[in-house]
């Protein structure tokens, strides 16, 4: 505040009056900042070839985040072999198992026992024979659709993950609401690679 | 300058001008104040009713005791527009009809408008009142009532803006004092804002069809929004402190050239920042932006209020220790301030990705409705008690009470909400080390319920003091006279003979010329005449807020490439559009988005982002602007099956554990309107929809040979049986659910689908 004595206006309306004090000094430097730094924000944003666009910078994330997701693994095809093999590697079937609650829960029911969609953890199956029935259900939906089709919506490598996951959720038999569904079908083949992780840690356990 | 009235009390009917000729007598119609502060404590005690019971039912949701007229869908915007409305409302106009009167020297232009005004108020907020909840609704927020109540708000908003204008017009005042000039942009904006916001095609008497689409639409809605908060919330407000802070406080406002500067600039600059409720949406990145920089901008104009309001206290600060209105009204500049700080913070788009859709904006608002908004009324309402009933307050102690419990119901309200936002902002953008979403929605919601139940507490105090405000009103009331003194003032008119004094520039011989202009200009003698035409200084706001306006209006409307088409969005069947009206008259809008942003942890969790061409048939848009439950925008992709929806509508809590959406059993059981479905169709093709004439003709029977599909699906993937529990009397396919689920499977679905002939194509990406 300044020491300048105050000195009213001669206004007076009911009574009320106002001083003549300028409009205090940080309030004007303050006011041209903001003006200043929007012209600057405006001319980068909207006319700089050195900006980025918010689509831009979106794609840049995404690609990261594929790389952080699937950096070791490269792509995956959704082949026998494969799908047995992250059946056995929690790391990555932690992934599937994200992707399985982030996508599947809705219906399959959070423990994959069954809601509106089959019970996932008996021997009993309704469109799957072999393992890699499972990431076809998964990549060009079943049912006339009430089973969506993901194979433009999800990463391949997401697909062989949550096929391997789903997999191995077989022979927990937890009880579902909608009771068995579907044929029994033979156990899925054995790992054929003897360098996998198999050995040292212990299949996925469910929650 | 000093031409007080005299003041001389009679009961007596006066002549209208004093023997001599020179002055003319008048008196001060009080009665209306007396009205509308009455309404001021019933309505806002009702908006904060309703207020505590929503959020009961956030933290419980079975709270709304299977009633679908006060489900969280409906009771949102009745809460909301009964704040706002009638609460604030109200308050706004105590405050005009009495200031006014006495910054004019006159009475009201005329007692029979004022009264109108009165009447045709009440009446629109008893029919909001009962719309709302029954589901009539347009679903913009704050601009959610049906046409016929829009025509009412706009004969009424005009008869009011006549009364005062014509008040100003005739005062014996020289000068327009700053709250006249707050007032005057009040009632022009809100009028302009009200009639455009709200353009519609009626399709019946309670139902109608925004002549905007999408995007337009969305962009109208917060141009419609923001400056409701600018112009109903804020400019009103500061007249009211401009003319009780000082009349309060005994002090002279701190500074007449800020006035003119902050209210100029605020006026200008607050009609741009709508945009900023829209950011990574679907409008175009430099709407998004300028919303940005006119809300940092902003940031000044805003506190500008604040200065004035708190300096004007110095060498009073020993009142404000000893009187509660002083009190209310430091309280309330102060968190006008803050949120005049935190609007601009909000704006800025990195910080709005984490913020927007969460309970922040919640705890924002909340900040300038009860703070501000509340204190400033209270405060006010307290001044003028003795003074309206001619009698002491009943209760001084019951008024510091007042201020005590409300402000610690403001503290408890907002502090957790405010942390309950960054929860879910920070919750839903989470990432993991192996590149994955980190919680389940449904995580961020469960976690919020103990913060929810705090804020029911401090709500239920602010609820609490309103209370104590109003039985110390009736008290007072009760001692009141037995009839009303009316003092005659008397006072000279404003003639035409008045001498302007020409600025002379205080600057020494050693300047240049222009700094001599300068100086000359900085004394504001140009606005002093503009203070003397109260018509010239209308039109002058006008055309500031119309030309900003336009600004961003017409390019939104004309650069045909803001919204690029997408050959296979298509309009929604007869059935799918019955389905949206339900979702609309539900409101579903008010927990669930249908909009997401080009955001990695959005994309992840939705599927693709949001792309303008998948809205140009949504009228009204329906991106919401709050995330209680998840964004639908894509909900058709992600659950496909109709007896999902089926189940989930009948109790959400059978397929998720910890959901906090109310059961819609109503909904399994109450009959489809097939029959209204030709005029809406009709409506829908004047907006330009394409439907064809024998789309419209047939379109009852195609409606419910949809409706039979899906009915019939839902009942194989239920094992060939109904799936629904209890009575069956309406057969699964003439139920609204039915058209409901219909439409939520069409969400977002269009963009996947194969054009049929060579168009635009859509590439798809990972987006999940």
């Amino acid at each position: 505040m300044s020491t300048r004595p105050d000195v009213l206006t001669d206004h007076e309306y009911d009574g009320i009056q106002e001083y003549d004090n300028p409009t205090p000094g940080w309030w004007h430097w303050i006011f041209w900042g903001t003006v200043v730094f929007s012209a600057c924000y405006f001319v980068f944003f909207h006319m700089s070839p050195e900006s980025w666009t918010v689509e831009e910078s979106y794609e840049l994330a995404v690609a990261r985040n594929l790389e952080q997701q699937f950096s070791e693994i490269g792509d995956l095809t959704p082949d026998e072999a494969t799908i047995v093999r992250f059946m056995d590697d929690e790391k990555w079937l932690k992934v599937g198992k994200s992707t399985f609650a982030a996508e599947c829960v809705t219906c399959h029911g959070a423990d994959a026992s069954g809601l509106v969609g089959p019970n996932l953890t008996d021997e009993h199956f309704k469109n799957v024979k072999t393992i890699t029935d499972i990431a076809s259900v998964v990549m060009n939906g079943a049912a006339n659709g009430a089973m969506p089709a993901q194979k433009n919506r999800m990463h391949p490598n997401k697909i062989v993950l949550v096929s391997s996951y789903v997999a191995s959720l077989r022979g927990q038999n937890l009880p579902g609401p909608r009771g068995a569904e579907g044929e029994v079908i033979p156990p899925w083949p054995a790992a054929t690679e003897t360098e996998s992780s198999a050995t040292d840690t212990p299949n996925e356990q469910q929650p | 300058m000093a031409d007080h009235a005299a003041a001389v009390s009679t009961t007596q009917p006066v002549p209208a001008t004093a023997p001599g000729g020179a002055t003319e007598r008048f008196q001060y119609d009080d009665g209306i104040s007396r009205a509308f502060l009455l309404m001021t404590l019933i309505w806002g005690a009702v908006a904060m009713l309703v207020g505590v019971i929503a959020a009961i039912e956030l933290a419980l949701p079975e709270a709304n005791l299977g009633i679908p007229f006060i489900t969280f869908g409906r009771l949102r915007p009745l809460h909301t527009n009964a704040a706002i409305f009638a609460f604030a409302g109200n308050a706004i106009f105590v405050a005009v009809y009495y200031s006014t009167q006495r910054l004019c020297k006159a009475r009201m232009y005329s007692d029979w408008l004022s009264w109108f005004h009165f009447w045709g108020w009440q009446v629109i907020i008893v029919c909001a009142a009962l719309t709302l909840p029954s589901g009539i609704t347009q679903s913009k927020e704050y601009a959610e009532l049906e046409w016929p109540i829009d025509v009412l708000i706009a004969v009424v908003w005009v008869a009011f803006g006549i009364n005062v204008i014509a008040t100003m017009i005739k005062r014996r005042e020289r000068h327009m004092y700053v709250a006249l000039w707050f007032y005057i942009a009040t009632i022009v904006t809100v009028a302009v804002l009200h009639i455009f916001n709200n353009l519609v095609i009626p399709a019946g008497l309670f139902k109608s069809y925004s002549i905007y689409a999408g995007a337009q639409d969305a962009f109208m809605q917060w141009w419609y929004g923001h400056n409701a908060v600018a112009f109903f919330l804020t400019t009103p407000f500061l007249g009211l402190m401009y003319y009780f802070l000082p009349k309060a406080a005994e002090r002279p406002i701190f500074s007449y050239r800020l006035s003119i500067v902050h209210f100029w600039s605020l006026v200008f600059i607050y009609i741009w920042a709508g945009p900023h409720h829209l950011h990574y949406t679907a409008v175009p990145a430099w709407a998004s932006t300028l919303g940005m920089l006119f809300s940092v901008m902003l940031w000044m104009p805003s506190w500008g209020g604040m200065i004035n309001g708190l300096l004007t206290l110095r060498g009073a600060w020993h009142k404000v220790a000893a009187d509660p209105i002083l009190k209310f009204f430091v309280v309330g500049i102060t968190f006008y301030g803050m949120a005049t700080f935190e609007g601009p913070l909000l704006s800025v788009k990195s910080v709005n990705a984490l913020s927007h859709y969460t309970d922040w904006t919640i705890a924002h608002v909340h900040a300038g409705a009860l703070g501000w908004n509340g204190f400033m009324t209270f405060g006010m309402l307290y001044w003028l008690m003795p003074r309206l009933f001619q009698a002491p307050l009943w209760s001084p102690k019951l008024m510091n009470t007042h201020f005590w419990v409300g402000t610690i119901g403001i503290l408890l309200y907002i502090v957790p909400i405010y942390v309950a936002g960054l929860t879910q902002g920070l919750m839903w953008r989470a990432i993991d080390e192996d590149g994955q979403l980190a919680y389940n929605f449904v995580e961020s919601v469960t976690r919020l319920i103990p913060m929810y139940w705090v804020r029911i507490i401090g709500g239920t105090l602010f609820l609490l003091g309103l209370i104590m405000c109003f039985v110390n009103m009736l008290m007072t009331w009760a001692k009141r006279p037995a009839k009303y003194d009316s003092p005659v003032h008397e006072a000279p008119p404003v003639g035409s003979g008045y001498a302007e004094q020409p600025a002379q520039s205080r600057l020494g011989t050693a300047v240049v010329d222009v700094a001599h202009k300068l100086d000359i200009w900085s004394q504001a003698v140009w606005h002093r005449r503009w203070e003397r035409l109260p018509i010239r200084f209308t039109v002058m706001v006008t055309l500031a807020v119309v030309i900003a306006s336009l600004f961003e209006i017409v390019p939104t409307f004309v650069i045909k490439s803001n919204i690029p088409t997408i050959a296979t969005v298509t309009p929604y069947t007869p059935l799918e559009l019955a389905g949206r009206d339900i979702y609309v008259a539900e409101g579903c809008y008010n927990c669930h988005s249908q909009m997401i942003r080009p955001i990695l942890s959005e994309t992840i969790r939705y599927g693709e982002y949001s792309k303008p061409g998948e809205f140009v048939y949504d009228h009204p848009f329906q991106w919401g602007s709050r995330r209680i439950g998840p964004d639908l925008a894509r909900e058709g992709n992600s659950n496909p099956m109709g007896s999902w929806h089926l189940k989930h509508f009948e109790n959400p809590k059978q397929i998720t554990q910890g959901s906090i959406m109310p059961p819609y059993p109503w909904l399994l059981y109450d009959p489809l309107d097939f029959e209204s479905l030709p005029s809406r169709l009709r409506a829908m093709q004047q907006l330009g929809v394409p439907y064809t004439e024998d789309e419209v003709e047939a379109c009852i029977a195609s409606a419910q040979m949809q409706a039979r599909e899906v009915a019939k699906r839902i009942i194989e993937e239920s094992a060939g049986t109904d799936p629904r529990l209890g009575s069956k009397d309406v057969p699964l396919e003439d139920t609204k659910v039915v058209a409901l689920i219909a439409y939520i499977q069409r969400l977002g679905v269009d963009i996947y689908k194969t054009p049929e002939e060579p168009g635009e194509s859509v590439t798809l990406r990972e987006g999940r």
